[in-house]
């Protein structure tokens, strides 16, 4: 089975993701997920690429930890977060997350936690490339 | 010897990845910062976090030690 946290170049598969959190448990009552994914347009620009760069030890440190605290936060019983790093075309999978709880609230708020604080703490960059050039993103709240 | 660290749109100012610094007994933190300000003194600007050995730090007179890996870093994007 593959690791709950990782990152990676290739994509990821939705479906194999949640039956390893499936598999971990049978008190899982619900499963919330997030999916990150490129769009075409930003900022009033057509965006043909996002390139991705991460400062790979930290990241995946701070993935696990966040993994850790959001499991013991919201009493979790599994989670898992998979982020890619490589450079991805419009519609192309960017970042999974899923919480998995005894019931829905608890997936819900964990799952959104989640990529709340993944965008604030782990040391992951996006560069936008478009045909009037490239442009490092400047965080959104 | 410190190892300073360089990403994403940081690292296209300083225009490298990386850069070496020979340690000095009772150096901090800040003495490194100066160094690559005096070398680049346009990558500080958008430097807004700041590790050392992988782990955010905020005290800029924090003492080194020999072998220290420090990230200058600009606001997160990921996701």
């Amino acid at each position: 089975m593959s690791e709950p946290v990782r990152i990676q170049i290739e994509d990821f598969s939705q479906d194999a993701e949640i039956a390893a959190l499936k598999a971990s448990s049978q008190r899982i009552g619900g499963i919330a997920t997030f999916l990150g994914c490129a769009r075409d347009f930003s900022e009033g620009r057509d965006v043909s690429e996002i390139s991705f760069e991460a400062y790979g030890s930290m990241a995946l440190a701070e993935m696990r930890a966040l993994r850790e605290e959001a499991i013991a936060k919201f009493e979790l019983l599994d989670a898992r977060i998979v982020h890619r790093v490589t450079t991805v075309r419009a519609g192309d999978n960017i970042v999974f997350i899923a919480a998995a709880a005894e019931h829905r609230a608890a997936a819900f708020d964990a799952c959104r936690w989640m990529i709340d604080e993944l965008k604030q703490r782990v040391p992951i960059w996006k560069k936008e490339i478009t045909p009037h050039g490239d442009a490092w993103v400047t965080p959104h709240p | 010897m410190i190892r300073v660290l360089f990403f994403g749109p940081v690292a296209d100012r300083v225009q490298t990845r990386e850069m070496q610094f020979d340690f000095i007994p009772g150096m901090t933190l800040h003495d490194i910062i100066h160094k690559v300000g005096m070398q680049h003194p346009g990558a500080l600007s958008i430097v807004s976090f700041i590790a050392v050995n992988r782990t955010q730090v905020r005290d800029k007179q924090m003492l080194l030690n020999d072998n220290d890996e420090i990230a200058l870093m600009a606001k997160f994007s990921g996701g």
